[in-house]
């Protein structure tokens, strides 16, 4: 087949192009004549774009597919297929969920429970004090502690929350943004002492700060000095832990913001160019780098859309790096995506309805190849911190689509569906031309001080939020069969009351006990290296040990790189 | 007997809740509806949204919570306005506040909580009201 699209149709196109207009007239028209639609327009959930009634080769021949070109071969150029020669059939992905809460011990226990239902991977969240780089005494932090995730505070919790039996731990994300260098130093330091090699698992940092500002909120410097941190522990990671992955782009949370899967791919990728250009500038290849990026996201229920964006994701990446940067090894053109049901599908009404939700999005995730490790979510999570119930549900929802549905035994397997090829095609052509927008205004950094993505996720929320109120945007229990509903019948957990004061009275213990004029010292030089523009990880890493707290790490950081207040531009509202 | 000019409403997130589609929606559902919104920005303390209320002539503060720590600040903005002789100010909650929660809040001077899935028309028809009522 011939790369470029063909100048006018051929021949078997010609006949089938007649053979659909006569379908129309003799059997299409009489029928919607008789019967109607039940809608006056059809559109895909988050785009909006018009969906056609029928797909056929023609659509293919009108966006000019090429199968070489545009999909070819899995494990090659142009990855479309996946990254894996083999898909799922070698190896299933690794089954993760996210888990934390109340005290390291608490973590430690619910980790090893979670390793026993047959996971292989875990992903650690912490408590808003600890991702905003403050310590559980203080005032902002009243009532937060151990709530959101584990509370950290210093080296002594972590080392209990990873004093558990590390058999089956294949794969570790710790979710820490803002504090990440510290996070990280926490981490090397509780192993240490442990006497686990850190190889003998893979560690993954978010470290994503960028999405932070952009739409979560856990930030603490202002945005150029988020990202040389940022940077400092990609840097750091790359040469001291070169199996470790210290940049993820939490794709996710801009889903999670509403973003459509158009300004998710594209806000995605300009960040990870800012991070790219940012850890290049520091003297390495693009190929010993490159490798190391990866990208979470969240896929949601239309189905196609899911698809669609999973497939592109696959196909822009390496295109951008080989297009913009020269990359040509294989390691760092294939995508490292850790895909997942989406959490803003799931209802607080009506809960046992997200199982369903979370199957179906399972689905979607494994037809469309999301990755090499996988998470759900859990059917209570728009009420509260996951049951143990809900945990052994979600786990089961991985191993039903693994097992019972063959998805995972085909590579790719709807490539070459019409529908699903035009839905990637348009996809990747819509994201280029947004990161075109994004580059005239100077990539992602700009973008965000110009408060642009912010703005841009705002109105994607009111308007969402309209679709629903008004009925355009069907959501069953919540504006569709919905019901009166007494007891919600689901079981929910209880964090302990008093793990906040344990927490806090854990960490005076631990002030109590250190050596103060050691900590002074290792502070005064976090502070010497964050102003000398030193990679500050070896600092951090001497202040973690000597049981300084994250809150007085973060402190001295920010007596250097100041804070970093929002204004009316920038936070969208 | 609407006092004659909009209504002025100081949204705020306290803490360190970074919530924030629910204020945005709600944020551009009062201003559709005429009225004039401050945002306060995130992790406020109670003491800076009083000020901020204060300092903007605010009527009403609308806190949006969506974390576990909305009876730790909720109460201490009331008791503060109480205080500082501002407190014919409105205060008015939304999130994911639990049903015992919320008449807790209510029982400590927040005039009423708009919980998760309530239609942004709502609480434009209750401020409205409560407005025409002054």
């Amino acid at each position: 087949m011939p790369a470029s699209p063909m100048p006018e149709a051929k021949p078997d196109l010609e006949a089938l192009r007649r053979a659909q207009a006569d379908w129309q007239r003799e059997t299409l028209d009489p029928a919607l004549a008789r019967d109607g639609e039940r809608k006056d327009a059809f559109t895909s959930q988050a785009l909006r774009w018009p969906t056609e009634r029928l797909y056929t080769p023609l659509d293919l021949e009108a966006i000019g597919f090429d199968y070489l070109r545009d999909s070819g071969f899995p494990g090659q150029w142009p990855y479309t297929r996946g990254n894996d020669p083999n898909g799922y059939r070698s190896d299933l992905w690794t089954m993760t969920q996210v888990t934390g809460f109340g005290t390291g011990e608490e973590w430690a226990k619910r980790a090893r429970y979670m390793l026993d239902q047959g996971l292989s991977g875990l992903i650690i969240e912490y408590d808003l004090p600890t991702t905003n780089g403050l310590d559980s005494d203080h005032p902002l932090a009243a009532g937060e502690v151990g709530r959101a995730g584990t509370a950290i505070d210093t080296l002594a919790d972590m080392e209990a929350a990873l004093d558990f039996d590390f058999t089956g731990l294949r794969h570790l994300t710790s979710v820490c943004n803002g504090p990440q260098p510290v996070n990280l130093a926490m981490i090397l330091a509780a192993l240490e002492k442990k006497g686990v090699d850190p190889s003998s698992f893979t560690l993954q940092m978010p470290n994503a700060i960028l999405i932070e500002y952009t739409c979560v909120g856990r930030y603490l410097f202002p945005p150029e000095h988020g990202l040389r941190i940022a940077t400092d522990v990609i840097e750091y990671t790359i040469r001291n832990h070169p199996r470790w992955v210290p940049i993820a782009v939490v794709s996710a949370q801009l889903y999670a913001a509403r973003a459509n899967p158009v300004q998710e791919l594209a806000f995605s990728f300009a960040i990870a160019m800012q991070y790219l250009d940012s850890v290049l500038a520091r003297g390495f290849h693009v190929d010993e780098v490159a490798p190391y990026f990866s990208f979470i996201t969240g896929v949601d229920m239309d189905f196609l859309e899911a698809i669609g964006k999973l497939r592109a994701y696959r196909k822009l990446w390496p295109r951008l790096l080989r297009e913009r940067y020269r990359a040509c090894r294989p390691e760092s053109l294939r995508l490292n995506l850790m895909a997942s049901p989406g959490t803003m599908s799931l209802t607080l009404q009506q809960p046992q309805n997200n199982i369903a939700r979370l199957a179906i999005q399972m689905l979607a995730c494994v037809l469309g190849g999301g990755g090499r490790t996988m998470t759900t979510p859990l059917h209570d999570e728009a009420h509260a911190l996951p049951s143990e119930e809900a945990i052994a549900v979600g786990a089961a929802i991985q191993h039903i689509v693994a097992h019972e549905t063959g998805a995972a035994d085909t590579v790719d397997p709807l490539a070459g569906s019409y529908a699903v090829e035009v839905m990637t095609r348009r996809i990747e052509d819509a994201v280029m031309a947004e990161i075109e927008n994004i580059d005239a205004m100077g990539g992602a950094l700009a973008a965000i001080q110009q408060g642009y993505f912010q703005r841009e996720l705002a109105r994607e929320q009111v308007e969402r939020n309209r679709e629903i109120e008004e009925g355009r945007r069907v959501l069953v229990g919540v504006n569709h069969r919905v019901r009166e509903e007494r007891d919600r019948g689901i079981e929910l957990f209880r964090l302990d009351p008093e793990s906040e004061r344990r927490q806090i009275a854990r960490l005076a213990r631990v002030r109590g006990e250190r050596d103060p004029g050691k900590v002074e010292d290792a502070l005064e030089r976090v502070r010497d290296a964050a102003e000398r523009g030193e990679n500050l990880m070896p600092a951090v890493l001497d202040a973690v040990k000597v049981y300084t707290s994250q809150g007085e790490i973060c402190d001295a950081l920010r007596e250097v790189f100041g804070s970093y207040t929002p204004d009316s531009l920038t936070t969208g509202v | 007997m609407s006092p004659g000019r909009p209504l002025r409403v100081l949204l705020a997130k306290l803490g360190l809740d970074s919530h924030t589609i629910g204020v945005t929606v709600i944020a551009r559902a009062l201003r559709d509806a005429g009225m004039e919104v401050i945002y306060s920005g995130l992790k406020q303390t109670p003491e800076m949204v009083v000020a901020t209320a204060i300092q903007e002539g605010a009527d009403v503060i609308g806190v949006s919570s969506l974390s576990a720590a909305h009876m730790h600040h909720i109460p201490r903005v009331v008791e503060l306005l109480r205080e500082e002789d501002a407190a014919d100010t409105l205060v008015i909650a939304g999130g994911v506040i639990p049903e015992e929660d919320v008449r807790e809040l209510q029982r400590r001077g927040v005039a009423r909580v708009f919980t998760m899935g309530t239609e942004t028309g709502a609480i434009v028809a209750y401020l409205k009201d409560w407005w025409e009522s002054r």
